[in-house]
């Protein structure tokens, strides 16, 4: 895949992502107008027309959205959106394509590390390595989205099961890039991992932010192999 | 802007520590009041979760989840509250706790008081520490 490809598809993917999170605050009076303007933007973005300039605003628009909340709304989806639009917008102002590319390959990078530390903070905590970790999110976080989901807690062999399965599968992505087989192979996993904790805890702006960066692996994979 | 571009940060060299820890989690509860000396209700969470959720509620809050997304906003606020207190946070969740009973019961008594329960794992049983009582408040101006 072309950087130009990859590139383009991430801002169409990333566009509909921030309509689709946008859309969410309309409900509150108080933010419409932000919002709404928010998704406007994104309609030039995908439109294809003055990319770089929606891109451009869209990253202004998103610096007032986090002074408007003092941080990110949602956590890790909303630092994964916005490293990317920050990239996305970065490699149209930049003169050749070789700064494209380090900053293409940046992008690429943490993608791969989002998958990458993640495990490795998992199995270096022992609660992690003995299921008590993902135990406790059952029990007693904030995320299962029902109390019928808590009572998961009262099966530590499927949690321990599921614990490694998440540790290793994260710990293991990076190789994913040695081919587009296992590259596809392994994306497809770590969708259905977002899909399921958006059906378990309630996180679907993950789900759809994570996917709408793949296409820069895409192009990664292909630079380097 | 200069502390929004600090906020900015955090974005641009992410940590990606998700789930690193479970740390005690907090869930806000809140009363209404007559006065701030009439006897009050007794506390109630905060937007409980419901006993099961369908799977094609599930493949809707896909596309579709501002309550949800509301409600681990304000996790947010009551987990950065409690670590670095600030009018923000306070007022984010008193203004949408207000704004619910609103909706709900217009005529509710006018006084919102809410507070913070840390929730955390005690060997094997679960334990409820009471974090933070916020002053009572006129529901209308939260």
């Amino acid at each position: 895949m072309t950087l130009d490809l990859a590139v383009r598809i991430t801002e169409i993917l990333l566009g509909l992502a921030f309509i689709q999170q946008s859309a969410e605050h309309l409900v509150r009076r108080d933010e419409a107008l932000l919002f709404g303007l928010r998704i406007a933007v994104c309609v030039l973005l995908i439109s294809g027309a003055w990319t770089a300039w929606a891109l451009a605003a869209l990253v202004l628009l998103s610096i007032v959205i986090l002074g408007r909340f003092q941080g990110p709304y949602n956590g890790g989806s909303d630092r994964m959106g916005l490293l990317a639009l920050v990239c996305l917008c970065a490699i149209h102002f930049m003169p050749t394509l070789r700064w494209q590319e380090y900053i293409a390959g940046y992008l690429g990078a943490q993608i791969v590390l989002s998958y990458f530390l993640s495990g490795w903070v998992k199995i270096i905590n022992p609660a992690w390595r003995d299921g008590h970790a993902l135990r406790d999110v059952f029990a007693y976080s904030a995320y299962p989205v029902s109390e019928g989901l808590r009572s998961w807690r009262e099966r530590p062999r499927v949690l321990l099961t599921m614990s490694w399965a998440v540790m290793l599968f994260e710990l293991v992505f990076p190789l994913a890039l040695v081919s587009q087989p296992t590259l596809i192979a392994a994306l497809t996993i770590a969708a259905l991992f977002h899909l399921a904790n958006a059906c378990l805890f309630g996180l679907n702006r993950f789900f759809w932010t994570w996917i709408a960066v793949y296409p820069i692996l895409f192009w990664l994979q292909a630079r380097l192999f | 802007m200069l502390r929004n571009l600090t906020l900015l940060l955090p974005a641009l060299v992410p940590s990606w520590r998700f789930f690193d820890i479970i740390a005690p989690s907090p869930r806000i509860e809140y009363r209404l009041l007559f006065a701030e000396d009439a006897p009050a209700d007794d506390w109630r969470e905060f937007r409980p979760r419901p006993a099961q959720v369908s799977l094609p509620t599930m493949f809707v809050r896909l596309f579709w989840n501002p309550v949800w997304n509301e409600s681990l906003f304000l996790v947010s606020c009551a987990e950065r509250f409690l670590d670095f207190p600030t009018d923000h946070s306070r007022q984010e969740i008193a203004r949408r706790i207000a704004a619910q009973v609103t909706r709900e019961t217009p005529d509710a008594p006018p006084l919102l008081q809410f507070r913070l329960v840390l929730i955390a794992r005690e060997g094997d049983a679960l334990s409820r520490a009471i974090a933070y009582v916020s002053p009572a408040t006129e529901r209308a101006a939260a």
